[in-house]
């Protein structure tokens, strides 16, 4: 019994040993990479890598937006992170707050001019990561439900008061159609719906110095009160229900990303619509935010092969190599500068519009508390929302509770 | 040969050594130390000061509270309604295989499988608003109205499990003795006589184990509340295991978290216990 052990306890040894030579495969060095994107999307673009770098082999792992977070979280933990992993901007100031990311100023100073977003990837003026694709929403409205109601899609609504009248007249066609779609029941994304609004109209979440709260200013409140007088004509659900009821033709307006661009023309083909520009407040006063999210490219400090992480960051966040992840996934566009420019967006004037709206778009700053932050906005919101709390005192009380999080402890 | 039996377990011993008892040592330990899962460097030992926190902090409390709800709405309704359908599968007397496999046929689904087909069910415009409109009754925001987010994952819990306690329940009735229940009828007992005399006291062990094992499940809610409701709206359906698993993954508080486990686990202990012993003793009372 004892003899005939032993060639299963040398094959479970060499796999062992084999496991453990991460490192290299053959003579190539080997970069562990984790994202988002379909494998059979970033493939192609790391086999250029690969090409570009014939001694280096990625190890590409695909995340999943449901766990990619706790991932990386026990990756983390038992010291064991990949070398390069695709972050989100909201995950990323925790990160940077508890010091786990490279800071990555001093080696990419040439990359500045030539990336976007460098807002959410930047904390007290260092970079602790590479901005790669940006992510924005903007306004879609259903041209068929717009003429029912006796309005000129063509010219669509681009104020505040545009707005609220499209959507009570939209709302008025009738049962099974609402003028709007406003999110609820899913804490983690209001304050990207309201933000947009209090952002343009000059309010924001906290002074420019990070050290203040700013949530209770009359422009946050003037926003919060005309965001609120839409749900009456509102449908509130999940995103992902209204992003359906749009898809259905029960929605006039509805804010998304650019995800239904490519979603639409596949479920609802007959749809008739238009994503446009956030509205502003008013004629000649604010401008048409919205939110700005990021995936960033980051390195771990625990990460074994970090300068060839570094090397494939550079290559990734090239045009030539995000433009590919855009068209074929439309999550989010491309951080490059140039790509902007690129022939794709002549041809694709839908999309152009998300291009335009990014460059009103508003991150959320970079803080080492976000995540609580986070939090008490979306809490507060949902109060409001819901009306057990007027605007007024849902704001004032995310300010109080942001201002003592923010208050040093005596 | 005596060592055989020894050695055949090894393998299962090692899985749960790895796998159980590591993990929840682990845990266990770290419920002691805060701990950062981004700075494992900077653990430091806080004794029992993650438990003080989760005792008086609200949001534990609210959890609990919600948890609590869960459990005692749904056990009382998966255990009726599985010993109804398990009394109503032991009559059928044609097709009872093709009425078996139906019943039990959710049990075999991931939870995640059913959540999400509940998702569209409890959407605005799913199949159960469809159902109301032709009725001529307004739709319900079952899973938007803070009102009905947590009734509505109850039914859908209570629909999940109900099939798996019943084939437990039916295997249980079927071990009753055809004579003892034809003697019974003979008698002229009733049909209702014959379950709380006969049938009843038959099955009762069975009773108790899944009153048991769907306590601890409750208690355990996580699936449901992440892909359904993430907590919301208005913290209505935010329960213990979410709450712990948002204090962890979100704020990376895993020490804290790690406390929160084994409260919930000294809690579903204690609970267990008691429920034991009073079972125990109305079977006493009863004997």
């Amino acid at each position: 019994m004892g003899s005939r052990s032993h060639p299963v306890v040398a094959a479970l040894a060499a796999a062992l040993l084999l496991a453990g030579c991460g490192g290299n495969v053959g003579q190539k060095r080997q970069i562990v990479f984790w994202q988002f994107s379909p494998l059979e999307t970033i493939q192609p673009v790391l086999a250029r890598f690969e090409k570009e770098h014939p001694d280096l082999h990625v190890q590409v792992e695909q995340l999943t937006w449901q766990s990619g977070r706790e991932k990386i979280v026990a990756a983390i933990a038992a010291g064991r992170p990949p070398d390069l992993c695709e972050i989100g901007s909201t995950f990323l100031p925790g990160l940077v707050a508890d010091s786990t990311l490279v800071d990555l100023t001093d080696s990419v100073p040439d990359l500045v001019p030539q990336l976007r977003g460098w807002e959410t990837a930047r904390y007290r003026g260092r970079a602790y990561a590479l901005p790669w694709m940006l992510g924005t929403r903007a306004l879609y409205m259903n041209v068929d439900l717009m003429r029912k109601a006796g309005l000129d899609p063509a010219h669509p609504p681009t104020t505040w008061s545009e707005l609220a009248s499209a959507v009570a007249r939209v709302d008025a066609i009738g049962p099974g159609i609402k003028g709007f779609g406003m999110n609820s029941g899913e804490r983690e994304v209001l304050f990207k719906k309201f933000m947009p609004f209090a952002w343009g109209n000059g309010g924001d979440i906290l002074d420019s110095t990070l050290t203040r709260s700013v949530v209770a200013s009359p422009q946050n409140l003037e926003a919060l009160r005309f965001y609120l007088s839409l749900k009456p004509h509102a449908l509130l659900d999940r995103q992902e229900m209204l992003d359906e009821a749009f898809l259905r033709g029960r929605l006039g307006f509805t804010i998304s990303g650019p995800w239904l661009l490519r979603k639409i023309p596949q479920s609802a083909p007959q749809l008739a619509f238009e994503p446009i520009l956030m509205p502003r407040p008013g004629p000649n006063r604010g401008k048409p935010a919205s939110f700005a999210g990021a995936e960033a490219l980051g390195i771990f400090r625990g990460a074994r092969e970090k300068a060839v992480a570094l090397t494939l960051a550079r290559f990734l966040v090239r045009e030539e190599n995000t433009m590919p992840l855009y068209v074929a996934t439309g999550n989010a566009f491309p951080a490059a500068v140039a790509a902007a420019q690129d022939s794709y967006f002549v041809g694709h004037t839908k999309d152009r519009v998300f291009v335009e709206q990014l460059t009103t778009a508003v991150a959320p700053p970079v803080h080492p508390r976000w995540v609580e932050i986070e939090e008490i906005l979306n809490s507060e919101l949902e109060q409001a929302i819901y009306g057990t709390k007027t605007a007024q005192a849902a704001l004032r009380s995310a300010d109080e509770r942001i201002a003592a999080l923010l208050s040093p402890k005596p | 040969m005596r060592g055989r039996p020894v050695l055949g377990l090894l393998p299962w011993a090692l899985f749960f050594a790895a796998f159980g008892l590591l993990p929840l040592l682990t845990a266990l330990g770290l419920s002691f130390f805060a701990m950062n899962p981004l700075r494992p460097d900077l653990t430091r030992w806080i004794g029992l000061a993650n438990y003080g926190h989760a005792l008086t902090s609200p949001a534990f409390w609210h959890a609990l509270r919600t948890t609590a709800l869960f459990v005692v709405v749904s056990v009382p309704l998966t255990l009726g309604l599985g010993y109804l359908v398990a009394a109503l599968l032991g009559r059928v007397r044609r097709g009872e295989a093709f009425f078996r496999a139906a019943v039990f046929f959710p049990a075999t689904l991931s939870m995640v499988v059913i959540s999400l087909v509940f998702k569209s069910l409890y959407a605005e415009q799913g199949l159960l608003n469809g159902w109301l409109a032709m009725a001529g009754l307004p739709p319900f925001h079952w899973l938007q109205d803070p009102r009905l987010a947590l009734p509505s994952i109850i039914a859908m819990d209570v629909w999940a499990s109900v099939g798996y306690y019943a084939i437990l329940l039916l295997a249980a009735r079927k071990t009753l003795p055809l004579e003892q229940l034809e003697a019974a009828r003979l008698e002229g007992l009733s049909f209702g006589q014959i379950e709380r005399r006969i049938v009843f006291p038959h099955v009762k062990p069975v009773v108790l184990f899944v009153i048991l094992l769907d306590t601890i499940r409750a208690f355990q809610i996580f699936i449901e509340v992440f892909v359904l409701t993430r907590g919301g709206p208005l913290e209505s359906t935010l329960t213990l295991v979410y709450h712990l698993y948002e204090r962890a993954f979100y704020h990376f508080e895993m020490g804290y978290a790690c406390a929160i486990a084994y409260l919930l686990l000294l809690l579903v202990g204690a609970i267990l216990l008691v429920q034991r012993r009073v079972l125990r003793e109305r079977e006493a009372v009863a004997a």
